[in-house]
């Protein structure tokens, strides 16, 4: 079995551990386990500090005023939405760096209900200036990304997926900021961010059978973004549909659409969750399906262009 | 006490059109003796890596840290001029990026103590010996983030800590069974109670904190009275957000005279 994106994170933190002595990881009661490696070899420098989102963010916030380098890490809808004003005032407002490194966003924990789903976080992070959006869904991903961006003096926030999109990249193609062309073509250009990069090139299959070609980019930086490649390939395809486990309202997709809104001929697909709330249970992949994120949802928009 | 720097907060609240003159003034007399006899700072430096930090998490009582922040040369004539004035760096709240001295940009209620005790505990890993201070309101103190700190100060052992608190009994306008005191020693502090507006009181109390860097954090709780000094002002009525017409001036500065 591959290693999880999360294990990764772990294994990061070990990793940097080992010569960065600020860099100091802070858990609200999640995640002991895998980081038993990195307390045990930088002591005094991991804190599960307890269950109180708010008040954690605002404690990285003061490490980061001392001079370290602070990792925080839970669960996305308790910091991202719970403890948003923290993020906010305490980092963004104080011009103070860090590092935010949540699991469970979208409906990954998808039988634990609303309470425990976050699939508004693009949104919300994107009206903070400054900072810097990540997701990634593979280990190599969270490893490149990490490295290349924590200590970047700006306020970075990884969203971990809770599942790999079993894509195989080299350490090369992933560049903080960057896209990935993953496959070319020039008929449609399917962007997508996160674990349904599976679902985009499943989808890109069933086109070619159709005789369209897609254009595939991945999008593991969604701030800052890619916008010359996503510009780059509109411009060529004037067809778009973009891929993500965001709400409708201020994920990728808008981004999207505002980098290519004046290329002639634009056509246009969002395949996100809808704008309410997800109260079904069953399996993280029952959730996709319920909330429309399938390839076919893909196929579809691309054969009504083409009808 | 300190006549001359509350007519100074009148004036720039005459002067900007703005401002909190009673919750200023109530905290006034401590911030002037922390400024005066008990921080270590070089105000050419604020930055200064051995400076004890001074967190004002009640942030509209800003006037009561500007004052004294220009008296001791971090801001100046011009800054102070400048109150609520497009162009200048003196707002209604202190803002970190902005105005030499102020550690933290506060105003919504209930960070500075988490921010401070993340700082604190900065100090704690890097084994820094600097002091830490925070003044906080006692309206404040019915966020539940500043007791999400207050558990985590005591936990970890942040002895180089030192909150206090403005019981000026705003908050008993709201929720009146608040027994400051027994709130910090429920969390394991070390409390002490003083009169907010005696020096030698509040200095007595600090003497008696011994800042170690593995320790007991320390609170001390100000009694002290909402618009001290001026009659007219104190208390929790018209005043905490009013602007004196030219009558009302008049009298205030008289008051202080």
């Amino acid at each position: 079995m591959s290693k999880s994106t999360r294990q990764q994170f772990a294994d990061t933190m070990h990793a940097i551990g080992q010569y960065d002595e600020n860099l100091v990881v802070m858990v609200g009661d999640i995640g002991h386990g895998i980081l038993k490696p990195f307390a045990e070899s930088c002591p005094g420098r991991y804190y599960n500090i307890g269950i109180l989102e708010p008040t954690m963010i605002s404690l990285g916030a003061g490490l980061s005023a001392t001079g370290l380098r602070p990792v925080i890490h839970t669960i996305a809808p308790f910091m991202i939405e719970r403890a948003f004003e923290q993020i906010k005032l305490d980092f963004c407002y104080h011009q103070l760096s860090g590092n935010i490194v949540t699991v469970g966003s979208a409906f990954d924990y998808s039988n634990l209900g609303c309470t425990h789903h976050c699939y508004g976080d693009f949104a919300l992070l994107k009206t903070l200036p400054g900072v810097e959006i990540c997701f990634p869904s593979s280990p190599i991903e969270f490893d490149q990304l990490f490295k290349q961006s924590y200590q970047n003096n700006q306020l970075t926030v990884y969203r971990i997926a809770g599942k790999n999109h079993g894509v195989q990249f080299e350490e090369s193609e992933i560049v903080f900021g960057k896209g990935v062309l993953v496959s070319e073509g020039e008929d449609v250009t399917i962007i997508a961010t996160g674990p349904l990069l599976k679902t985009a090139l499943i989808a890109k299959e069933d086109l070619l059978s159709k005789g369209i070609k897609s254009e595939v980019i991945y999008i593991h930086t969604i701030r800052p973004l890619d916008i010359d490649l996503i510009r780059s390939s509109v411009q060529k395809t004037h067809n778009v549909v973009v891929v993500e486990e965001h709400m409708r309202t201020g994920g990728l997709g808008d981004e999207v659409l505002r980098a290519t809104y004046d290329i002639e001929g634009l056509k246009f697909h969002s395949v996100s969750i809808p704008d309410k709330f997800v109260t079904g249970y069953g399996t993280y992949e029952e959730l996709s399906k319920s909330c429309g994120l399938t390839p076919e949802a893909i196929v579809n928009a691309v054969n009504s262009w083409y009808s | 006490m300190n006549s001359e720097l509350r007519r100074k907060i009148v004036d720039m609240v005459v002067a900007g059109k703005d401002g909190h003159i009673p919750s200023a003034f109530s905290i006034l007399d401590i911030i002037t003796l922390l400024y005066r006899d008990v921080l270590r700072f070089d105000a050419s430096n604020p930055l200064w890596k051995d400076r004890d930090y001074f967190i004002l998490s009640k942030g509209h009582g800003c006037l009561a840290l500007y004052v004294n922040l220009h008296r001791h040369g971090f801001i100046t004539d011009h800054d102070i001029e400048m109150f609520c004035k497009q162009g200048g760096i003196l707002g209604e709240h202190p803002d970190r990026t902005k105005v030499p001295g102020a550690e933290a940009s506060t105003g919504s209620l209930g960070h500075g103590l988490s921010f401070a005790v993340g700082i604190a505990l900065g100090l704690q890993i890097q084994k820094m010996n600097n002091r830490l201070f925070i003044l906080l309101g006692d309206g404040e103190c019915q966020e539940g983030t500043v007791w999400e700190a207050a558990n985590v100060a005591r936990n970890r052992d942040l002895g180089n800590l030192c909150a206090i608190v403005d019981w000026n009994q705003s908050a008993m306008q709201l929720l009146p069974i608040d027994d400051m005191p027994k709130k910090w020693e429920a969390f394991g502090w070390n409390v002490q109670v003083v009169d907010g507006h005696n020096e030698s009181e509040i200095l007595g109390a600090i003497n008696n904190v011994a800042f170690q860097t593995r320790g007991i954090p320390s609170v001390i709780v100000a009694k002290t009275i909402k618009g001290k000094g001026v009659s007219m002002l104190e208390g929790h009525g018209i005043w905490h957000h009013r602007i004196p017409n030219e009558l009302e001036y008049g009298q205030i500065m008289e008051a202080l005279s």
